[in-house]
């Protein structure tokens, strides 16, 4: 088990674009998205703090956000009830794809980018096919009876998370959908990199960890609050700590297997709910959203000697 | 000639008549009579010239006079204002004589003054200046200037009135004392308000005021004490002498624009600018006269806006005044010389009578039920009684503000004092000198309510009264609010008000409490008269259950409703006082079968599950949601609804679970049933995919295979793993097969007894179309008590569905050979079963059997291949649903916790492929199936041994 090392604040890089709903690292963690309550998203290198792009075109605030593989588009998802498809280097829509009848509040990609998973208000996940011109989705799920709040894919299968308390998963190898109730409403779902157990923030603030073969609650997560807040958690790249959000403008970071609060992020004094958090995919690297602005935490010292 | 000798001539005479001439006989013209004055100036000069002599020698306007002035003004020009001119500029000498019409001369003013006149004058002349008009200066009222510079000089009567002791601001009369001016000046005031606000006629008749009366005895010793009357106007009183309303003056007959119509005279000029006049006046501008159509140079035309009337007419030569009768100088009693007493004030006339029916009786309009109907005196003195409260207004009424001021615990005024303060009388302390009696006074009142001793005492006695006083109302309110409910109790609403006798028959009725409708009869024969007929008791028993209902006490009705807010608070404190209750966390899992598309799956490059033969859930849905016409006509016994098995299944559990407890290694407590699994067909199939209890010894074998901890991977959380899962899912199999049993309608032929079982079957015959169809298969149904040869003894179900291991290995081999064949299948390789070790000397007779079987399948197969389709065992079901053979059949292969029956039911599964080519394709499908389970065992077997 790696040594937990105590993260610090690398950069604060103020979004500019209202409210930050979501911050999220592109595939390989060198560059970093932000979606606004302005409509906007933006890339950034969150290194250096650089604005790279700008995308506007959204019609209501964009809840959420994912790159894709090449790192050549991004797929967003909006209140608006729209899912776009970005072009990353010219920042001009490519494509528009409206089938929710709710607005859409989560989005991510298949591995090879070529499916678009969305979920959204109107409790449906929809796949979208990206590749092909096709305006309507490839196929809905309308299983949950709540909002989606996240939907996370791998080789494999579809995890939904929705707010009726309820995990579910798509195998569609198998072709069958596996229903795991929490009871909980469950506001995050992060994947850990063996794909073997989910990260469930839910509703009561506590994240639960699950086994994903047996539908097994393994362990839980308390310290930090939730409230009525729509929390992210995570999971680091070394799959031994977890970290989530909290409502009092913190965040902390559990130990996997003992569930024990070993940081707690002071992220700002000034309160602010920390809702909105990325994990790095390879360095003990996070991204925080609290209010306008984003955070990048890292472990890395020497980083932060360097930009000091 | 001696003839004109004695004549006399008189007189000149005439020019002598000359002959041939006509003498002319024309008058002298009018214009050639001119009338001179005593100058030989010409008098009058005609209309054109005004009437006045204009100019010299009456030249103006002539060759040698001067023209007269004309009026000009243009815009550019505008006519200034001259030199304002005087009337006397304009006047002949004539006019200012003795005689004109502005006489100058010595005259007597009205005032008269023993002051010399140039005194007078000088004043006279400055008070005039000092007078300006009322009103018109910026500051209203009476210029301050006058005031302060009185002119030295008083009228007469002033200094008449001075020199009999009258002062300035002083009234006129007799001087008062203390008492009488205050009365006097409270009549004055009172006087004033009526005569501001009803006018001279509604004044009423004077009253004496009462309310000095408790003044009197204070007032008393201050009889010596005069002072003079209030000075003010009198008022006067106008008599009533038309019939008229109060204070209605009917039609003014004035005209509408007359200045002051109630000063004008009805035959009075109506002056249109009389308003205008004034106005002019104010800014100075002098415009006067009239106006319209009379010119300077005309005669004044007659007053056209003048009403005529036939009074302003002589109708006799005789005077217009009559004689004035000469005055009696007779010195009367009361007036002063020279004054005479008027005769011809009005004599009041009598008030005018009414003349009143005779049967006319006064009566008080508030206390009449209704318009119509004159109230019987009883009754009003009820309704009195009983809206007492309800006036009184619980007493709250009879508390003074200062009164409610202290139950509600506010602030006493300290005014309340100083209002006592004035009541005690300083004059009262006797034995002072009137001088210092008020010089106390003034004292008193200069230093503005100063509150001695004595008077604080007084308050704290004041206030102890006050308190008793509100002592004893509170009490009597308190008595009254007490009475109140007690009285809403007994009598309530009282509906039946207008019938005296039927109210107090409800009132009892409604005090009986009575419910059962034969005692209500008999409760109200008892009181109802006997003139009541049969229908109307009928009636009135109605009336009054309903009138009961309706009118519930109110506490009833509201207890009912409402709930105290302290009620709930304390209950909501209680609720908070509980500690949050750890909520436990049971994670559920249920799976259901779920068709991918084709699409997704190639994108996620993964090929189809079952080689995309899935059956869509959505088109089953669709199937599912139409309303077949069979629907009806089979109202079967096998809708949920109408199914009871609780009674059997539990006790069927119960009984099995001790005994698998057994064999496995961890004792598994029964969870909940899982009420999920229903909604979906195809639970069947997917419940019995994970663990199942093994009963064989080969799957006793697989089962330890699997417990053995290979773990090729270290899972991180192997320890919470071990214990949880698999009873709860075993245990939950055997729930679920139950369930799905039951939602099937599938009588438990292996586990129940045959009673049961018939019970349970549905017994109607095939109607309709499957009457046809399935009219052999009544033989089959016809069998199945034979399957119940096969029930299990009472008591020892498991030995009873033992099968010899040959049988149930066949079985086995037929499962895994519906496999589809590999090479349909592109996309990565599905992980395949292990070899299962433990079964090892079987499969080598297996093997043989597979063998021959997959020939036996493959002369079957390849037709029917490509129009075969994977089809769910539930449509199966459905469709066989009627058919009690083939359902028994798939309740045979479904589960894994019904293996034992399975071996057991091979015989009529075999049957039936030998029974009919119709049967041979349900009995592959059957096969598909099983081969199907089979896979799925591996699969999960695998799945297994990767965990650890």
């Amino acid at each position: 088990m790696p040594e937990f090392e105590n993260f610090n604040v690398k950069t604060t890089i103020d979004c500019k674009q209202g409210a930050v709903r979501a911050v999220r690292y592109n595939v390989d963690g060198t560059y970093c998205l932000s979606c606004g309550s302005d409509k906007k998203i933006k890339l950034w290198n969150p290194a250096s703090g650089l604005l790279l792009k700008t995308y506007g075109g959204h019609a209501d605030e964009v809840t959420d956000a994912a790159g894709s593989c090449d790192s050549s588009y991004i797929v967003s998802a909006s209140l608006d009830k729209s899912i776009i498809y970005w072009d990353v280097s010219t920042g001009a829509p490519v494509r528009r794809l409206r089938s929710h009848a709710g607005g859409v509040r989560c989005v991510c990609f298949n591995e090879d980018s070529s499916i678009a998973i969305s979920g959204g208000r109107d409790n449906a996940v929809m796949c979208w096919d990206i590749r092909t011109r096709r305006l309507d989705p490839v196929q809905v799920m309308k299983e949950a009876r709540d909002c989606i709040t996240t939907v996370a894919t791998n080789e494999n299968r579809i995890y939904a998370a929705s707010l009726d308390g309820c995990v579910r998963t798509y195998d569609i190898r198998v072709g069958e959908l596996t229903c795991d109730k929490v009871g909980e409403p469950i506001t995050y779902l992060a994947q850990t990199l063996d794909e073997q157990c989910l990260v469930a923030g839910c509703q009561d603030s506590v994240v639960r960890l699950l086994d994903c073969e047996t539908g097994g609650l393994l362990s839980e997560y308390r310290g930090h609050r939730g409230d009525d807040y729509h929390i992210e958690c995570g999971i680091l790249s070394n799959d031994a700590h977890i970290v989530t959000g909290s409502s009092d403008g913190d965040a902390f970071v559990y130990d996997l297997l003992e569930g024990k609060v070993l940081q707690r992020i002071r992220i700002s004094d000034n309160g602010g709910v920390v809702h909105s958090l990325a994990t790095h995919p390879k360095r003990q690297e996070m991204l925080f959203a609290r209010r306008r602005d984003m955070y990048v935490f890292s472990t890395d010292l020497q980083i932060e000697e360097e930009q000091l | 000639m001696d003839e004109e000798e004695h004549l006399h001539r008189f007189g000149t005479p005439l020019p002598a008549l000359q002959k041939d001439v006509v003498p002319a006989k024309k008058p002298v013209a009018i214009e050639d009579q001119i009338v001179r004055d005593e100058n030989g100036k010409r008098r009058f000069h005609g209309a054109f010239t005004g009437g006045f002599s204009a100019g010299f020698w009456n030249t103006v306007g002539s060759q040698e006079g001067w023209t007269p002035q004309t009026f000009k003004s243009s815009r550019g020009e505008r006519a200034s204002s001259k030199a304002q001119l005087k009337p006397e500029d304009f006047m002949d000498q004539e006019d200012l004589g003795e005689f004109g019409i502005a006489p100058q001369g010595i005259r007597t003013r009205d005032e008269f003054a023993n002051e010399d006149e140039q005194q007078q004058r000088s004043g006279q002349r400055r008070r005039k200046l000092m007078q300006p008009e009322l009103g018109v200066g910026a500051i209203p009222g009476l210029p301050v200037l006058e005031q302060l510079l009185r002119p030295v000089r008083d009228k007469v009567a002033v200094r008449i009135l001075k020199s009999m002791g009258w002062k300035p601001g002083q009234g006129v009369g007799p001087r008062q004392t203390r008492k009488e001016k205050r009365q006097a000046t409270a009549r004055n005031s009172k006087e004033q308000y009526l005569l501001e606000h009803y006018g001279a006629e509604g004044l009423p008749s004077h009253k004496e005021t009462k309310g000095d009366e408790d003044s009197n005895t204070e007032d008393e010793d201050d009889e010596d004490i005069t002072f003079a009357p209030d000075d003010y106007e009198p008022i006067f009183y106008t008599p009533k002498e038309n019939r008229f309303g109060m204070s209605y003056s009917g039609l003014n007959r004035d005209p509408i624009l007359s200045k002051s119509s109630s000063s004008a005279k009805p035959m009075q000029h109506i002056n249109l600018f009389g308003e205008m006049e004034a106005q002019a006046n104010k800014k100075q501008l002098s415009i006067r006269g009239q106006a319209f159509g009379v010119g300077a140079f005309e005669e004044e035309d007659e007053d056209i806006y003048a009403r005529d009337d036939m009074t302003r007419y002589d109708f006799s030569l005789a005077d217009k005044k009559p004689k004035q009768k000469k005055q009696q100088h007779v010195q009367q009693r009361h007036v002063i010389d020279g004054f005479s007493e008027e005769n011809s004030a009005a004599v009041l006339q009598k008030p005018y009578a009414i003349d009143l029916p005779r049967d006319f009786q006064p009566r008080n309009w508030l206390q009449r039920r209704s318009r119509f109907a004159p109230m019987d005196t009883e009754r009003a003195k009820k309704l009195e009684t009983a809206s007492e409260y309800k006036r009184s207004g619980l007493g709250r009424h009879d508390l003074n503000p200062d009164q409610r001021a202290q139950l509600l615990g506010e602030q006493k005024k300290e005014e309340k004092t100083a209002e006592e303060q004035p009541k005690r009388n300083p004059f009262k302390d006797s034995g002072k000198s009137l001088l210092e009696r008020i010089n106390a006074r003034t004292e008193g009142f200069t230093k503005g309510g100063v509150i001695t001793e004595n008077g604080e005492e007084q308050q704290t006695e004041l206030a102890k009264e006050v308190k008793e006083a509100n002592a004893a109302i509170q009490e009597k309110a308190a008595l009254k609010t007490k009475d109140l409910p007690s009285a809403m109790n007994s009598s309530g609403f009282k509906p039946f008000l207008a019938d005296e006798a039927k109210q107090l028959r409800y009132e009892k009725f409604v005090s009986s409490k009575l419910t059962d409708d034969k005692e209500v009869t008999e409760f109200l024969a008892r009181m109802q008269p006997v003139t009541l007929s049969l229908w109307d008791r009928e009636m009135e028993k109605k009336e009054f259950i309903q009138a009961a209902k309706i009118y519930r006490p109110l506490v009833g009705l509201m207890n009912d409703r409402f709930v105290s807010e302290a009620n709930v608070q304390a209950e909501k404190v209680k609720e908070q006082e509980k500690p949050p209750e750890e909520r436990k966390i049971v994670m559920e899992r249920t799976k259901t079968m779920w068709k991918p598309t084709a699409l997704l799956c190639k994108r996620y490059n993964i090929a189809e599950p079952f080689g995309g033969a899935m059956l869509e859930p959505e088109k089953e849905l669709k199937a599912k949601a139409k309303i077949s016409v069979f629907d009806y006509l089979e109202t079967s016994v096998n809708t949920k609804a109408n199914f009871e098995t609780p009674s059997i299944f539990p006790k069927h559990i119960e009984k099995l679970t001790p005994k698998e407890v057994e064999k496995p290694p961890s004792p598994p407590p029964a969870p909940p049933p899982e009420a999920e699994i229903q909604d979906k067909p195809n639970t069947k199939e997917e419940s019995s995919k994970p663990t199942f209890v093994p009963k064989t010894a080969l799957e006793q074998a697989v089962d330890e295979s699997r417990n053995k901890p290979i773990s090729e991977k270290v899972e991180l959380f192997k320890s919470i793993f071990e214990d949880s899962d698999e009873e709860e899912t075993e245990t939950s199999e055997e729930d679920k097969l139950a369930i799905l049993q039951e939602s099937f309608g599938l009588p438990l032929t292996s586990n129940t007894s045959a009673a049961a079982q018939n019970v349970l079957r549905n017994t109607s015959p095939p109607r309709g179309i499957f009457a046809s169809l399935f009219s052999p298969k009544k033989k089959d149904t016809d069998k199945e008590p034979a399957t119940s040869k096969f029930a299990p003894i009472e008591g020892n179900k498991l030995k009873i569905a033992y099968k010899p291991p040959s049988e149930r290995l066949r079985n086995d081999r037929e499962l895994a050979m519906a496999e589809v064949a590999p090479e349909d299948i592109y996309g990565p390789k599905l992980p395949t079963a292990p070899p299962q070790k433990p079964a090892a000397p079987e499969i080598q007779a297996e093997t043989n059997i597979d063998a021959r079987l997959q020939q036996l399948w493959q002369q079957h197969a390849p037709k029917k291949r490509k129009a075969e389709k994977w089809v769910e065992k539930k449509c199966i079901s459905d469709s066989e649903d009627s058919d009690a053979s083939s359902s028994d059949a798939t309740s045979s292969s479904d589960s894994t916790a019904g293996k034992d029956k399975r071996s057991k039911l091979s015989k009529p599964t075999k049957s039936h492929k030998s029974s009919s080519s119709k049967k041979s394709k349900k009995s592959k499908l059957k096969y598909k199936k099983k081969s199907k389970k089979s896979e799925k065992s591996k699969h999960k077997a695998k799945k297994k041994k990767s965990k650890h």
